[in-house]
């Protein structure tokens, strides 16, 4: 079933991709580039203008209705010059607009401070997460290096387009124009708000901010204002990228990648210092105050899916571990410079794993045999316990990314996954509720893919309850934009 | 009666040195984008300008988007500016709580720092016998 349907994707898209649309050659000046390099090359700076994207297999459900939103890194060159950490492009906002089984696409970039600089001047100025800017380039605030790149929410009627040192960039929905840095209150101006918020099902927004050891806590509402402000402390300059939340308590992963020197870029003053282990924060929501510690063997991650209690008080959640930190220094530049080689990927892939925090004494960590990373849950069920974590699995020598959409079940073991095969390198697929369902399988995912041996773009939307079928339906575009990082369903 | 001629000749000469002293810098600021407050306006020389106290300043009511001050009497000799508006009228430069100025601040030259203030070798100006003027923009 499963090579079947992939086999009938792949020609059903051949076959539309040859009779239906001349394709463009990669961008001019990238002939040489190796296919898979689309995922990596700069955008058109007026971006994308709205445009119908072709269903090519299946049929769209009735139901699905509504919005994805993704942000990813979408300049990489000036001239010659190219961005030496994949972190660092600047955000471009992919829209894609589902309503009666049509699918729209919109894209643009948002018109940071930083970006509207480098735009004048055709130049890298900002120094960056790992790429060194220009040392004549004033900087007042963190927002004047923010590249607003890594993922999106929306909050009060406006999507904000998030970075992680920096504050959100406040957006159109609708058409996708910049409005500037979101200010939660007047003394919070240019705090850092970290992109991975966490939304109660009510819609009430949690996030965290990193300066040094201190950890900025925000809650605002589904409306976009404030409802509380606080600070609380992790002990050492760690790199944090993600946490989790259950319904009772923040859970703040303190990796031993610490920050032990200030120099320009950021991550050339990170340390790997495995000895220290993994230290686990852990703050009440109804008092920030009130701390406990754990403590787990030393790992790295960027991601995390969520987190829940059982009656016990034990706290489970899924995270993308490394054995060691990937994507350090120089992280993603071959990659830009289109020179990657599969020799390049890390000895260590993640392990997918379960941490397990008993109320007191060490972490526990339960690894699966799923190399993923970029996990989703159900967003009705994000805080309290649930069953299901998608990620995206599987690697191929011939391109980085990866290559399968993997669904997997914690009550079982077991792993429903679709394969995509070497040619397309799979991103973040968001669990979309379906209307009047309740349980986790109720749903589907939804999410992009780079065809890269047709230089095409496409948005499958899989059903939850079977993914090992294959797409429920396909749109493509027949141009491509390039790989992002996270995204929001509205 | 040398003695009061010397006494005179010498209060002349003071005279005159504190004439050829007494110079102006004019200050402009410009785009103040919150007409509400005080700016507090620091000339420093080389030795004050990193963290020292001023040695002349004014203090002065914003009413629109411009305010213009002259700081009288000043030796020539180099100089840098600092300015931060005081938009609440707390008598401090608020902060948010990692530590970023939340009210708006600038310096001499139009100079800007680094996440910091603008170093002096690029807010410093030179006051001459002719005085001089420096326009800052606040935003």
């Amino acid at each position: 079933m499963h090579l079947d349907r992939r086999q009938f994707i792949g020609s059903g898209l051949s076959a539309g991709l040859t009779s239906a649309f001349a394709y463009p050659a990669a961008a001019s000046g990238d002939a040489e580039m190796p296919k898979w390099h689309a995922g990596y090359r700069t955008a058109p700076s007026e971006g994308f203008d709205q445009k119908a994207m072709q269903l090519v297999q299946g049929r769209p459900p009735a139901e699905l209705s509504g919005t994805l939103y993704r942000n990813g890194p979408a300049q990489f060159h000036y001239g010659n010059a190219h961005a030496s950490h994949w972190f660092d492009g600047d955000g471009m906002i992919q829209r894609i607009h589902i309503e009666d089984g049509q699918a729209i696409h919109t894209g643009k970039f948002v018109q940071t401070t930083k970006r509207m600089a480098e735009q004048d001047a055709g130049a890298f100025l900002a120094d960056g997460f790992g790429t060194r800017g220009d040392a004549s380039y004033p900087v007042q605030s963190s927002d004047d290096v923010n590249a607003a790149n890594t993922s999106v929410i929306m909050a009060g009627g406006e999507l904000l387009a998030l970075w992680e040192a920096g504050s959100p960039w406040r957006l159109d929905p609708e058409t996708l124009e910049s409005l500037g840095p979101k200010v939660w209150r007047n003394d919070l101006e240019s705090m850092p708000y970290l992109a991975h918020p966490k939304v109660e099902p009510d819609g009430r927004i949690w996030n965290l901010g990193v300066s040094r050891t201190k950890i900025a806590i925000y809650l605002s509402g589904a409306d976009g204002n404030l409802i509380e402000f606080g600070l609380t402390d992790m002990g050492v300059p760690a790199y944090l990228h993600d946490w989790a939340m259950t319904d009772r308590h923040l859970v703040i992963l303190v990796q031993p990648w610490i920050r032990t020197r200030f120099i320009p870029p950021f991550v050339n003053s990170l340390e790997w210092r495995p000895d220290d282990g993994l230290k686990i924060l852990i703050v009440d929501k109804d008092d920030f105050s009130n701390t406990r510690w754990a403590q787990a063997p030393a790992r790295a991650f960027f991601h995390t899916g969520a987190a829940w209690e059982e009656a016990d008080g034990t706290i489970k959640l899924d995270v993308a571990f490394y054995d060691e930190p990937i994507l350090g220094k120089g992280g993603g530049s071959s990659e830009i410079a289109g020179t990657w080689t599969a020799v390049e990927r890390p000895p260590y892939q993640s392990k997918f794993s379960l941490l397990v925090i008993p109320p007191s004494g060490d972490a526990r960590i339960i690894e699966t045999q799923l190399d993923g990373d970029f996990p989703q849950i159900d967003p009705r069920y994000h805080g309290s316990k649930r069953r299901l974590s998608a990620l995206v699995t599987g690697v191929t020598d011939r391109h980085p990314g990866n290559t399968t959409l993997s669904l997997h079940d914690w009550e079982t073991g077991m792993t429903d996954a679709f394969d995509f095969g070497d040619n397309r390198i799979v991103e973040e697929f968001l669990f979309v509720p379906k209307p009047g369902g309740s349980d986790e399988r109720d749903s589907w995912l939804v999410g992009p893919v780079l065809n890269i041996s047709t230089q095409t773009r496409e948005i499958h939307v899989f059903d939850s309850a079977k993914v090992s079928d294959g797409p429920v339906c396909t749109w493509m575009a027949d141009y491509t934009w390039p790989l992002g990082f996270h995204g929001t369903w509205s | 009666m040398k003695h009061p001629q010397s006494i005179a000749a010498l209060v002349a000469a003071a005279f005159l040195q504190t004439a050829a002293i007494a110079e102006t810098v004019d200050i402009t600021v410009e785009n103040i984008e919150v007409q509400s407050g005080t700016l507090h306006i620091g000339l420093y020389d080389a030795e004050t300008y990193d963290g020292g106290n001023a040695v002349n300043g004014a203090q002065v009511t914003v009413v629109g988007n411009t305010v213009s001050v002259s700081l009288q009497d000043i030796t020539p000799g180099e100089y840098g500016v600092k300015i931060f508006h005081d938009e609440d009228n707390d008598g401090e430069m608020d902060t948010n709580p990692f530590g970023l100025p939340t009210e708006a601040y600038a310096f001499s030259n139009n100079a800007k720092g680094r996440f910091g203030p603008a170093k002096w070798e690029d807010a410093k100006f030179v006051v001459s016998e002719a005085g001089t003027a420096q326009i800052i923009s606040l935003n």
